[in-house]
């Protein structure tokens, strides 16, 4: 352990701490910085982070400083604002300040620390800056603008240090240094867009939220990616109902800071043109729009025990509503009625990152539930056999051909889900549900890890959360009441579920939980490590 | 009710017998009024009556009147959809949405500029907030009319126009 | 038959003063209103560019309330909220019955009273109907289904009934005055009666023709001056006119009992609320100022000097409207294209009317009117006395109107206090010092 006085103030670390991490801790805050990250190796071009050290005749960069018992560090006196300022001037020399037009605008590095410490007169007019190349595409994701970046080379670091791509690198020397990809290389590999979280300034854009909307209008909520079955931590940003991008949420457990391209593409699905936003009721071959009121009678045939011949939940679904569907299918078919989902859906290929090879997002969960999958083939044979009402949540089995066939000749299935898909349209009654960003739940990655996400937008149309309509669904098959709201019911799940365990859905810890016993104990995934 | 023990003039003044009787009182307000009617009869001209379509009053040069958007030497709207007018407006009555610019020294352009006129509140925080002046409230239009709702709210092209084009 | 087409004619000429009067109140309440406050008023609507001076405005008004659509609140008492308009004007309207606007006029040799129906309770019949007012307002204010129409009704239901006493008390000094009189020599026989009885109106008006100390008009006025305060006072109440227009106070009560009202049950009230200005100026004009009759011209003195009365009046009209058209014309020329448009004839127009009207006097000059016969002495004089009667009546109104846009609205608790604490005792006072009087001389 090392004991030192930082701006006064004694801490004591463990030997082999950088100095910024100490610094951090100390102040409370990080010290003015571009370049150093604490999941990338430190480069220490910014030179912002400098302190001053007694002892020492210069002022030292504290990224790249490791901590000595003893040391007196101050971050805060004037020669070291005077410092900081002054680099802070050379790094917007060639800045183009057109902050009107840059995505970057409201969460910007420049903007934040010209106006903490900054807030001095430019001594270059605008028309004597120097130029370099605007408006560069340099992969299907990123969006390059030279003359913004202030060279602290953190994308050039996360494309070697953790795709190990190596795409991006820095040209050229003295003024007229600037990162780029080498001739004929694009920036393609499935993480690009951490490289725009990573650029504190706004060289490197999404292309996918270029001028979608001002960073400052959007509001944020905790959110877990669907994408695949690890679950990274997001944060949903959003404005006006609409979803504009997501971002990673650091969970050292789950996914470090960063996500994939992939996930954060899943926003596009809620939006998505062919969104179920109204029950559909099929007459003459025809989907045709019809009100929930209305459906209350449509569905009394199915709403009483006996009345359902085979429920398929799916692992799309978030833990609470497979809990209530696997309580409807007691009620209304029978414990032996009730099939999971279609087993080896959503397979695909995984990297040894973050992107798993399932990619659903609560394949654990259904475990957890109780409910088994079936293979294609069994599953098959199930319907056939089946005679009366197939209710089918969520997934969407008739995208495998196999099943749509049989399920085209079922006369009456009832499905909830999301979009008019191939299974909706085989379906005699499609009601609404919600899609993962406009409920709240909860969802078991590949680890066990149980997750939690909160709504962030409001369903489309006469839309509702999956979760009322099965509760509905079971007091009018005359099962037990509503749980009336999301608390309750996740009593109710925690009481089921973990039964004997001190554990209560409703105060999972914002990391995530992975309850002792119920899966394998997980291997932390080196995400963030890389 | 007792006023005893407040201090001397903290009720109001007790009237006199000549004022509580109201007649005398009366008698001199029409006086005042007949009088008015009288001047008035014989002075028309004198009103400050304004024959509101015929004559028109002139404002300063500050008044804040009805948008408009600046052009570039080109014609084409100077604005570059920062948004930063619609941030600031607290009657949140801006919808822009930005688009990508073909030319690369501009980059980013106002796909749509919409005001809702109606909801605009003609407080100028829009220009000030404008750091490309390319919003301005110095038309001095301030007769707004239009028989719906929707004709209240004004695209770019109509905002681009100049002050002499169309009927507001 | 004769009776019934008599009665029939007086009624139609009834009905068209006061709605004739109506359209002018309107008008004379909107441009009055104006020039009080220093502005010009409604002067935009035009016949053929002709505006008026803001007479066309009343016309427009009513063709805009008749085709407007009539919105009425869902929960409204059907039958109670239709009525109610209905009922409020129909009471205005029938209070005219008994008011006397001339004494008798001769048509070939028969003379026919100029009151519609001479009651001998006529005093009476006008307190008991002006009251079933009431009905109408508190009918309105209940079946709107709405609080601030009812608490309308409820305003002018208390009013109304707080100061009809106060009415009556101020009469009843005015009826014992002039029952205790002889009727006047020239009105006996048509009368039928030596002596007056104060409740009936013709007796009344005919009590105010004599001459008191020798030069001083008998009117109401003069021997009744607190009864008149009182009386007056009590007829703005009960008009709901300003200072006493609680039921309708916009600042807490929105529009008050016609709040849920439109379209042309909308337009009744407003009539009514004008037509019972008429009632009031015509009653104050028949109680304390002679009704119809001419200060120190009786119908004696006029038809014996019907000749020469004529001639100066006809000199007096061809003068005065001279002068008239001469100003007329003066600011047609000074104006000469101010507009741009139709509204440059009006001057013009303007003065060739008055032009008109001084040729008319000029023509009726040629007639020798000197030497009128008896016959026409005597329609001269019926005519003169129902000139002087709308004359008072269009002051008196003309004093709604500008009593209304000098005074400020009074709170309701003074009102109440005014009603009950002020008015009553001197109302009292009043009648027992009149009796007492009477009772002496």
């Amino acid at each position: 352990m090392a004991k030192l006085t930082i701006d006064g103030k004694e801490i004591e670390v463990p030997d082999g701490t950088r100095l910024f991490d100490a610094c951090t801790e100390a102040r409370g805050r990080p010290l003015p910085h571009f370049c150093y990250h604490p999941d990338l190796p430190v480069a220490g071009v910014c030179r912002l982070c400098q302190v001053e050290i007694e002892g020492m005749p210069k002022l030292a960069i504290a990224c790249n400083t490791i901590v000595r018992d003893g040391m007196v560090v101050h971050t805060m006196n004037e020669r070291v604002n005077k410092a900081n300022q002054q680099v802070l001037e050379l790094h917007l020399i060639n800045h183009p300040v057109d902050c009107p037009i840059c995505d970057q605008a409201g969460e910007c590095g420049l903007q934040d620390q010209y106006m903490e410490f900054g807030l001095y007169d430019s001594k270059v007019e605008q028309s004597d800056k120097g130029h370099k190349a605007k408006v560069k595409v340099i992969g299907p994701q990123v969006i390059l603008d030279q003359e913004r970046c202030v060279l602290c080379s953190r994308c050039v670091r996360f494309c070697r240090e953790v795709t190990k791509t190596g795409e991006l690198g820095i040209y050229d020397r003295g003024d007229r240094a600037h990162v780029d990809v080498a001739p004929g290389v694009e920036l393609d590999n499935l993480y690009s867009l951490n490289t725009v979280d990573l650029c504190p300034v706004g060289a490197l854009t999404s292309r996918d939220f270029r001028f979608q909307k001002r960073v400052w209008m959007l509001k944020s909520t905790e959110g877990i990616c669907p994408g695949c079955a690890t679950g990274c931590n997001i944060r949903i940003d959003h404005h006006g109902g609409r979803i504009f991008r997501l971002k990673p949420r650091y969970n050292p457990e789950v996914n470090g800071r960063w996500m994939c391209d992939r996930g954060r593409m899943t926003y596009k699905v809620v939006h998505d043109e062919k969104r179920l936003d109204s029950p559909l009721k099929k007459s003459g071959g025809q989907l045709a729009p019809l009100q929930w009121s209305e459906l209350e009678g449509e569905l009394s045939g199915m709403l009483k025990p006996g009345g359902v011949s085979l429920v398929i939940g799916s692992s799309h679904l978030a833990l609470e509503e497979l809990f209530l569907l696997k309580q409807l299918g007691l009620q209304v078919a029978g414990e032996d009625q009730i099939i999971g989902g279609l087993a080896e859906s959503d397979q695909k290929d995984g990297d040894d990152l973050l992107l798993s090879s399932d990619r659903t997002p609560n394949r654990a969960g259904l475990a957890l539930v109780g409910l088994e999958e079936m293979k294609a083939d069994l599953l098959a044979d199930r319907i056939k056999e089946a005679r009366g009402t197939i209710l089918i949540h969520g997934g969407n089995p008739a995208a495998d051909p196999l099943l749509a066939e049989v399920l085209a000749n079922c006369q009456h299935v009832v499905y909830i889900g999301t979009h008019v898909n191939e299974t909706a349209q085989l379906a005699a009654y499609a009601l609404p549900g919600a899609s993962w960003a406009e409920k709240a739940g909860t969802f078991v990655n590949q680890d066990g890890r149980l997750q939690q996400f909160q709504s962030a937008v409001v369903c489309p149309g006469s839309a509702r959360e999956d979760w009322r309509v099965l509760a509905e669904m079971l007091v009018l098959a005359g099962g037990e009441e509503s749980p009336g709201n999301l608390d309750t019911l996740r009593k109710r799940v925690s009481s089921e579920l973990f039964n004997g365990q001190e554990f209560d859905l409703n105060t999972l810890s914002a990391l995530g939980v992975v309850p002792s016993g119920l899966a394998e104990p997980a291997d932390p995934v080196a995400g963030g490590e890389g | 009710m007792s006023f005893e023990g407040l201090p001397k003039g903290s009720c109001a003044k007790k009237t006199s017998f000549r004022d509580s009787i109201y007649f005398w009182e009366i008698v001199r307000g029409l006086g005042v009024t007949i009088g008015h009617l009288v001047y008035n009869i014989f002075h028309t001209s004198e009103m400050p009556t304004l024959q509101y379509p015929e004559e028109k009053k002139i404002y300063s040069d500050r008044f804040r009147g009805r948008h408009r958007l600046m052009k570039r030497e080109d014609g084409s709207p100077r604005c570059v959809a920062c948004q930063m007018c619609a941030t600031v407006c607290p009657a949140d009555c801006i919808n822009i949405d930005a688009a990508e610019h073909p030319d690369s020294e501009i980059e980013k352009f106002p796909e749509t500029f919409v005001i809702d006129l109606l909801r605009c509140v003609y407080c100028g925080l829009c220009e000030e907030a404008c750091p490309c002046d390319a919003i301005r409230l110095d038309t001095g239009i301030y007769e707004i009319a239009a028989d719906s709702r929707d004709k209240f709210v004004v695209d770019k092209e109509f905002l681009l126009n100049d002050r002499e084009h169309g009927s507001y | 038959m004769m009776l019934f087409l008599d009665t029939l004619s007086k009624i139609g000429f009834m009905f068209v003063l006061i709605m004739g009067m109506v359209v002018v109140l309107i008008w004379m309440e909107r441009k009055g209103a104006a020039f009080i406050q220093d502005r010009t008023g409604p002067n935009r609507a035009s016949i053929a560019g002709i505006r008026l001076a803001g007479l066309v405005h009343p016309v427009a008004d009513v063709f805009k309330l008749l085709f407007k659509e009539d919105i009425q609140p869902a929960n409204r008492h059907r039958a109670l909220y239709n009525i109610a308009p209905w009922l409020v004007m129909a009471v205005a309207l029938s209070t005219y019955a008994v008011i006397p606007f001339g004494d008798y006029i001769s048509i070939a040799g028969r003379k026919v009273s100029l009151v519609a129906a001479d009651l001998n309770v006529g005093l009476l019949y006008i307190l008991a109907v002006a009251s079933l007012g009431t009905y109408g307002v508190i009918m309105a204010g209940w079946a709107s289904n709405n609080k601030f129409t009812f608490l309308g009704g409820v305003r002018a239901t208390a009013q109304m009934i707080s100061y009809e006493i106060n009415m009556g008390l101020a009469l009843i000094g005015l009826v014992l005055v002039f029952s205790s009189q002889a009727t006047p020599e020239h009105l006996r026989e048509f009368l039928g009666a030596d002596f007056l009885s104060g409740l009936r109106l013709t007796h009344l008006v005919a009590g105010q023709g004599d001459l008191l100390w020798g030069f001083l008009p008998k009117w109401g006025v003069v021997v009744q001056p607190l009864g008149f305060l009182l009386f007056i006072t009590a007829v703005f109440a009960e008009t709901n006119r300003n200072p006493f227009d609680l039921p309708e106070g916009e600042s807490e009560i929105v529009a008050g009992y016609h709040l849920e009202y439109s379209s042309m049950k909308f337009a009744l009230f407003f009539m009514a609320e004008y037509a019972h200005m008429v009632i009031g100026a015509a009653l104050v004009a028949t109680f304390y100022f002679g009704g119809y009759q001419v200060p120190w011209l009786p119908r004696p003195v006029l038809e014996a000097h019907a000749g020469s009365l004529l001639t100066i009046k006809l000199i007096g009209v061809v003068i005065i409207s001279m002068i008239f058209s001469l100003l007329f014309f003066r600011r047609a020329q000074r104006e000469k294209g101010k507009f741009g448009d139709a509204r440059d004839r009006e001057p013009g127009l303007g003065g060739a009317l008055w032009l008109i009207v001084a040729l008319g006097a000029l023509g009726g000059l040629v007639l020798k009117p000197w030497g009128i016969g008896a016959d026409g002495a005597s329609l001269f004089a019926s005519l003169i006395q129902v000139g002087a009667f709308v004359v008072k009546l269009v002051f008196f109104a003309w004093l709604f109107i500008w009593v209304r846009w000098t005074l400020p609205r009074f709170r309701y608790d003074q009102l109440m206090a005014l009603g009950w604490k002020v008015m009553l005792p001197l109302g009292l006072a009043n009648l027992v010092v009149t009796a007492v009087v009477l009772a002496m001389v």
